[in-house]
């Protein structure tokens, strides 16, 4: 019991107080720029760009997409500067020093980042419906909840795994605005997974938003939970396996570090 | 000194920052991904957007992408030209040197434009060895005379962003909800007919529109909002801008370089 609650106190405090240190520079009208009017742009950007190649009806498919999307935002850039982060503010030394559950320390990383994503969505979605017509008049709130609870959670889980990649890589920025426009491109967010090729799709299929993106928009057409559960059941094993992955790479390069005493460099 | 001296001074000096501030940028990974990887995924995004007419519009959007790349690029090195000196430690000693701080943000400018504009390059070569797209520009001379006021009328943009966020710290955190606003109102990657007609003043008070006008119509034939509104007319447009911008310019300046030497508060966060 004393483990258990152990653990959820290394996780609880972990997760708040990467997330406040993350941010610390961090005032009311970046936080409006950052998470607020950026996403509305871009929303508004590729939802403008496939209405005028696919026409004014499909405006809602990349509203919904796109919306989905924000949840990028949070999962792979905040959770990666908060993994990462650890070594360029020279923490790692006293990190790897404690006898904390790795596990806890690792996910408590991604957990406030999970709850800011799901508000990005949740925005995106309300601006959605409020310029660019996207009607929610059949739609199951809860199982649109669930969906994007677990869609950011599953691409939190790409997050850690670049976390922990930036544990070792010197150009994270790069590599997430890559991971970050790849997923714009090859979920399903802006181009429908059939005109890719069938290689792409496969591709698009391993990746976190693919699945929470198609569920979201058939929940949004009238779908209830029972019918979009195998998309769901999907994304979730999807963010598991980044996570687990994620999750050995942390634990590898700390026996790594360990073993040649060179903790921040690898 | 005379004024010819002058000249070849600023001149040196445009071309010595020139030459430093293009390697550093070159090398650059986030500036190699804003110019270069971000136009191309979106022009592959636009491409396969457009799947059942992308071999007709394929010069279109590859354009539009550029433009996407030249922007971004002239957004994100413009607002950080001076901050970044000041981070360095260096903004002291730029404003202290004879040579204006305006003639090396100059250099500095010249050297990401000229870098950006690799990205339409790159999104030419991707659509037509990739996609074996038949890529014609239908008017090659207006082409490079637009592009050549393109480029005049982003440093002068640039030449304002700079001196801007050095002097708002306000504003620092919008520069990236700055970036895709201009994709939208600048029409580079489809006419800003389909947006709200109160969207449109704001197209026409920026050098970027008539940018995007002039290099669509030399390219593709598309871009003119109006039928038979003339090329030159962008051109006059992009050259009204370009002045427009550093008389801008000049007066931002003058307030950088008087709280750097008078106030004295310019190297403070």
């Amino acid at each position: 019991m004393t483990g258990l609650l152990n653990w959820l106190r290394v996780f609880v405090r972990g997760a708040v107080l990467s997330y406040i240190a993350l941010f610390r520079w961090f005032r009311p009208a970046q936080y409006t720029a950052s998470k607020i009017v950026m996403p509305l742009n871009q929303i508004l950007f590729f939802t403008l760009l496939g209405s005028y190649a696919l026409g004014t009806n499909s405006a809602p498919f990349f509203a919904i997409g796109n919306s989905l999307q924000i949840a990028a935002v949070s999962g792979i850039y905040g959770v990666t500067m908060s993994v990462g982060g650890e070594r360029w503010e020279g923490t790692l030394v006293y990190l790897f020093g404690t006898p904390a559950s790795r596990m806890s320390i690792f996910l408590g990383r991604a957990f406030v980042h999970i709850l800011d994503g799901m508000l990005g969505v949740i925005l995106g979605l309300a601006w959605s419906g409020l310029l660019l017509g996207v009607d929610f008049s059949h739609t199951s709130l809860l199982a649109l909840a669930l969906t994007i609870l677990i869609t950011a959670a599953s691409t939190s889980g790409l997050g850690l795994l670049m976390g922990a990649v930036s544990l070792a890589a010197l150009e994270t920025f790069f590599v997430n605005n890559t991971v970050y426009f790849l997923l714009l491109v090859f979920s399903g967010a802006n181009v429908p997974l059939q005109n890719f090729p069938g290689w792409v799709q496969a591709f698009s299929y391993m990746l976190p938003l693919t699945r929470g993106i198609q569920a979201a928009r058939q929940i949004v057409a009238g779908a209830g939970l029972s019918e979009v559960a195998p998309l769901l059941i999907g994304e979730a094993a999807v963010g598991a396996i980044y996570i687990g992955l994620g999750y050995l790479l942390f634990r590898t390069f700390e026996t790594i570090a360990k073993r040649r005493g060179r903790l921040e460099s690898f | 000194m005379s004024t010819r001296e002058k000249i070849v001074a600023n001149l040196r000096v445009i071309r010595t920052v020139f030459v430093v501030f293009f390697k550093m940028l070159a090398v650059d990974l986030f500036i190699i991904f804003t110019v270069l990887i971000q136009p191309l995924l979106i022009a592959l995004l636009a491409i396969y957007m457009n799947r059942e007419r992308a071999s007709e519009v394929a010069i279109y959007l590859i354009v539009g992408s550029g433009m996407t790349g030249l922007w971004s690029g002239l957004l994100f090195t413009s607002s950080f030209a001076i901050r970044g000196e000041r981070w360095f430690g260096t903004l002291e000693m730029l404003v202290g040197a004879p040579t204006h701080l305006g003639v090396i943000m100059l250099g500095k400018t010249l050297a990401h434009v000229t870098l950006s504009l690799s990205s339409m390059i790159f999104g030419y070569i991707m659509a037509a060895l990739v996609f074996r797209f038949p890529l014609v520009i239908i008017d090659p001379l207006g082409f490079l005379v637009s592009l050549l006021f393109t480029v005049v009328a982003f440093i002068s943009f640039g030449l304002v962003i700079a001196p801007f966020f050095a002097i708002s710290p306000a504003v620092e955190g919008w520069v990236n909800a700055l970036e895709f606003p201009v994709y939208v109102v600048g029409g580079f990657l489809f006419p800003i007919l389909i947006l709200p007609q109160w969207a449109t003043p704001l197209s026409y008070a920026l050098a970027p529109y008539w940018a995007a006008q002039a290099l669509h119509l030399t390219s593709s034939g598309a871009g003119s909002v109006y039928p038979n509104f003339p090329l030159w007319h962008d051109w006059v447009m992009l050259l009204l801008f370009s002045v427009l911008y550093l008389f801008l310019s000049r007066w931002l300046f003058a307030k950088v370089i008087r709280r750097a030497k008078v106030e004295a508060t310019l190297g403070l966060q």
